[in-house]
């Protein structure tokens, strides 16, 4: 079962990269809707769980295979931001309007 | 100095984290690959869906100012029936030229036609269908039917190839400019990418007299790509009396978003 969830998450994110490479991009480059997947993700989920951080890295992935630089850039960046939220934001700011899942 | 269970582990996730990703680097062509081809089929028509949908709400602020832009091409529309009266004339000198010299597309460059996949989320590249299979090779000129550049070749996979558009922040590539009204000017400039589909013209000097309209064509200088393809028109000049050099604005001649085929000039 959890596996299915996790390849269910993974083909989601897949799709959304595909999504914002050839559909959102018409719209302009504005909205990186991985990123926000990953900062709201992030910020909802409990601290000490690392999913977050699993779909920032998966998230990083599929950004840089649609994109044209080295593979790993978007994967470290986004890990970073899922941690730092994860270390500072969550850990030391508390928002009662975001439950937990 | 001893490592607590937790430090242990976190430093071979670490480790596992940059193995993984200098592997998929070396191999990064293959796994580009291999990604492109399982997702083209969902791309290609998302990509189209995504044109119509932007047109769709293109005509939406149109509509709005149609009774304006109604007039200014009632106004237009009869100067250009004055133009035309006036190239009629030179109509049958063009013909027997055309033939003479067999101007056409074909005629001119050996070309490969592609079809554009997706677009870079960040930078000015796009991605198409054609690749190394099909001849392609880094650095060669990607045009429209209609003669108007679009990028160059930047890399090229098996199947597919990343083109960097002339508006990227790293293209940059030596131009002519021409204006309908004058003889051909003895003018060049550098025309420069500014992202988001955006080009301007750079480096020209402040002497020289460039006006609103002018036509931009690229130059073989330079040896990037090859002379007279359309590049856009001139919008808004820039020029203090501080700097030597003058600027303009470039209108480019085609919008990215309404390109579905585009050809790879392989040689020329």
């Amino acid at each position: 079962m959890k596996s299915i969830k996790i390849l269910l998450i993974i083909l989601f994110i897949y799709f959304l990269a595909v999504l914002q490479t050839t559909f959102f991009v018409h719209f302009g480059d504005f909205f990186n809707f991985i990123l926000i997947l990953v900062i709201i993700w992030n910020l909802i989920e409990e601290s000490k769980k690392i999913s977050g951080i699993l779909i920032a890295g998966i998230g990083g992935f599929f950004l840089d295979i649609f994109s044209n630089g080295l593979i790993g850039f978007n994967i470290l960046l986004l890990i970073a931001i899922s941690i730092f939220i994860k270390l500072v934001f969550v850990k030391y700011v508390r928002l009662p309007i975001l439950g937990k899942i | 100095m001893k490592f607590s269970q937790k430090t242990f582990k976190t430093l071979i996730v670490i480790l596992v984290i940059v193995v993984v990703i200098f592997i998929l680097n070396i191999f990064s062509k293959n796994v580009r690959n291999f990604f492109y081809s399982v997702s083209a089929p969902i791309q290609k028509p998302l990509w189209k869906i995504g044109n119509s949908v932007s047109d769709f709400l293109g005509v939406i602020p149109w509509i709005k100012n149609s009774k304006q832009e109604f007039e200014e091409l009632k106004n237009e529309n009869q100067e250009l029936l004055v133009k035309i009266a006036e190239l009629e004339g030179f109509k049958d000198d063009i013909e027997s030229l055309k033939n003479a010299l067999q101007i056409g597309l074909e005629k001119d460059f050996k070309l490969v036609m592609a079809e554009i996949i997706s677009k870079d989320i960040s930078d000015d590249y796009i991605l198409i269908d054609k690749g190394s299979n099909s001849g392609v090779l880094e650095n060669m000129p990607v045009i429209t039917e209609q003669k108007v550049i679009l990028g160059k070749i930047s890399k090229v996979f098996k199947n597919y190839s990343k083109v960097m558009l002339i508006s990227n922040k790293e293209s940059s590539f030596d131009v002519n400019l021409f204006n309908i009204n004058d003889e051909k000017k003895d003018i060049s400039g550098i025309v420069k990418g500014r992202e988001n589909f955006n080009i301007f013209l750079d480096l020209v000097p402040r002497d020289k007299d460039i006006k609103q309209g002018d036509v931009i064509f690229t130059s073989k200088l330079g040896g990037i790509f090859p002379e007279n393809l359309l590049v856009g028109e001139i919008t808004e000049i820039k020029k203090n009396d501080i700097e030597s050099l003058q600027e303009a604005e470039i209108k480019p001649a085609i919008d990215i978003k309404e390109v579905n085929n585009l050809f790879i000039i392989t040689q020329y």
